[in-house]
């Protein structure tokens, strides 16, 4: 008895030091980026190794003076904030409809839905170039928007479906003999009921859509359409070479939306992401 | 408040058939159980009275209205579920009110209705909670105010108790009881358990199979039932049945040997409950398989041949195993059953 204690006591302290050292290894790459992002730029490209730099808010007060952060960030935040909010206008019915109600081809129409998201982007990214160009759309917030809108729907669709299949049937059966419509069912009940399902489908539609560069960089032909993304990519620190201390201070806060999106909904993530793992 | 008429009901899944060419009629005000196995039909039934199903083929009149047509929400019918199936984002005040809102009740009305609903089912201390903070038999009864609080003409209940506990389910089945008589609603109950159909009902209506077994009273049905199916599915425990051969006024078979009437022949099956049989006699000559006391009566199991046979004995009735033992049946309550396994009744018997 005590040495089956001992030996699940060893392996409890086995198992911490196992996962801090992988968390350290995650980790070191974005600490490292932070550590350069707040030294002098004359100790940023040294033969050795600085293990102990200088504290310098350098880098921070180029990008303040120097280069539109706040723009890049307002359109960043513009156009996934839009796009999230066009998605859960379209997915939220579109699920309701292939969770629950019988039409012929409703399979084949769900898995088409999801199909659109098995192509390679660039396929499509010249059509759809000249598509925005027509329109006139190109260097503007509103093509990202829907960019993205359209980028991500299928998944926001797909995970929606998948909490509301969860849903017991009863809780519309009750409703419709109460007398609700469908509307209301689906506004009233259905809604609520899967509000952790939606909230997931909307973070994780955020995140792609922060993180989207390919179509970004053909919409967004100036500055004034530039998201983090595409802005960070684009930068170099000005006109006095490459400056790596504010490019590293760039990425990490092109970083910490993302990071604080994924602390909020952990919990969800995983069911997200693997849903349909499980069932279709 | 309304009669409801079901005119050759049938219900298809593709092949399968849910309910066969099913016609019933229950009056206003009458609390009728639908009771069988699960599977038999009877959740369908309750479904297409309330328009969530559509009946493939016949006719569903409520209170003089053929209303096959007429959608779930517009028929005037409350359902309670056996999951309770509460709105789990809304409180139990907001559960109850949401049918009044749904049938544009004046909003000026809800609030003493929601009360005395709530007031009736006893969940008055509760209606701020939502229904994830509430226990099982307190769900329950949140769903039964749900159901009242509109006056609706007929109830509809599948199997509300089924997710009890033995001892809540006896308290709420005299609160349902003693509520539809109050409000005099009829009321459709479907269930699996024999018990709750026993005492709750007018009527019981026997399914198996998608298709009516036996119409009756509690009593018609606990003494006069029409087939093995319900004579083997009504009591508790059930009826003895007994296959063996009729010849010259004498029913035999391996251990058994009863007197039955002459127009009894060939191949038969005896019926007899477990009340009906003593000990002592030589009905059955077996052997004690088991002897289970429950405090207030004993149920004695004896091996005849290979057939376990349950008798109801005194209180006090105690035996060891693997000895031997006589029974007899009284002969004023033995039933026959033919090879078709509807009952055979004598030229003196009343026709049901």
């Amino acid at each position: 008895m005590a040495k089956a204690r001992k030996t699940r006591g060893e392996s409890l302290i086995l198992r911490y030091v196992v996962l801090g050292g992988w968390a350290l290894v995650c980790l070191l790459p974005i600490l490292w980026f932070l550590s350069i992002g707040f030294r002098p730029r004359t100790e940023v490209i040294t033969p050795q190794p600085i293990y102990w730099p200088t504290l310098s808010l350098d880098a921070w007060h180029l990008l303040m003076s120097d280069w539109p952060i706040v723009r890049y960030l307002r359109n960043s935040v513009v156009a996934v904030a839009g796009s999230v909010v066009i998605d859960l206008v379209l997915a939220i019915p579109a699920a309701y409809a292939l969770a629950r109600y019988e039409f012929r081809g409703r399979e084949d129409i769900g898995f088409y839905i999801l199909s659109t998201r098995m192509m390679a982007p660039a396929i499509v990214a010249v059509p759809i170039f000249f598509l925005f160009k027509t329109m006139g759309l190109l260097d503007s917030v509103w093509a990202l928007m829907l960019i993205y809108a359209a980028i991500n729907l299928s998944l926001v669709t797909w995970i929606i479906r998948s909490y509301m299949l969860d849903i017991p049937k009863e809780l519309e059966d009750a409703a419709r003999t109460d007398g609700a419509g469908d509307l209301t069912i689906l506004r009233e009940i259905i809604v609520p009921a899967c509000l952790p399902g939606i909230i997931t489908a909307a973070v994780i539609a955020a995140i792609f859509a922060i993180n989207e560069f390919l179509f970004t960089l053909l919409i967004a032909s100036t500055s004034n359409a530039y998201t983090m993304s595409v802005a960070l990519a684009n930068f170099t620190g000005g006109s006095d070479g490459i400056i790596y201390n504010a490019i590293a201070l760039v990425s990490f806060i092109a970083f910490v939306p993302i990071l604080i999106l994924v602390i909020l909904i952990q919990k969800h993530l995983s069911r997200g992401l693997t849903m349909g793992a499980v069932k279709g | 408040m309304a009669s409801i008429h079901l005119k050759n009901i049938e219900k298809k899944y593709g092949a399968f058939v849910g309910v066969q060419n099913m016609s019933l009629e229950i009056a206003d005000e009458e609390f009728l159980v639908l009771l069988g196995p699960s599977g038999c039909g009877k959740t369908t039934t309750m479904r297409m009275i309330a328009g969530l199903e559509e009946p493939t083929d016949g006719q569903i009149v409520i209170g003089g209205e053929v209303v096959n047509e007429i959608d779930a929400r517009d028929r005037d019918v409350a359902m309670v579920f056996q999951g309770y199936a509460l709105y789990p984002n809304m409180s139990i005040y907001e559960n109850i009110r949401f049918p009044l809102r749904m049938r544009g009740i004046p909003a000026s009305e809800h609030d003493a209705r929601i009360r005395k609903a709530a007031e009736m089912v006893e969940l008055g201390s509760f209606l701020e909670r939502k229904p994830g903070a509430l226990s099982g038999g307190q769900r329950q009864r949140a769903a039964l105010a749900r159901a009242v609080v509109r006056q609706p003409q007929v109830f509809l209940m599948d199997e509300p108790l089924s997710n009890l506990d033995a001892k809540l389910r006896q308290s709420m089945r005299v609160q349902i009881k003693h509520m539809q008589r109050q409000l005099k609603v009829t009321t459709v109950y479907v269930t699996h358990d024999q018990i709750e159909a026993m005492t709750l009902a007018d009527r019981i209506v026997i399914m198996n199979k998608g298709a009516i077994q036996q119409v009756g009273t509690p009593d018609q049905i606990y003494s006069d039932p029409s087939n093995t199916f319900v004579a083997g599915f009504i009591g508790s425990p059930p009826m003895n049945l007994i296959e063996g051969t009729a010849r010259n006024g004498s029913f035999e078979a391996p251990g058994v040997s009863a007197p039955c009437p002459d127009y009894v022949r060939g191949k038969v099956t005896l019926g007899i409950r477990p009340e009906d049989c003593q000990v002592g006699g030589s009905d059955v000559q077996g052997m004690v398989y088991g002897v289970e006391p429950t405090g207030d009566t004993t149920y004695l199991t004896v091996l005849a041949g290979t057939k376990k046979i349950e008798v109801k004995t005194a209180r006090d009735y105690r035996s060891d195993i693997d000895v031997a033992i006589g029974i007899t049946f009284d002969p004023s309550h033995l039933y026959f059953f033919g090879e078709d396994s509807l009952r055979i009744r004598g030229p003196h018997d009343p026709k049901v």
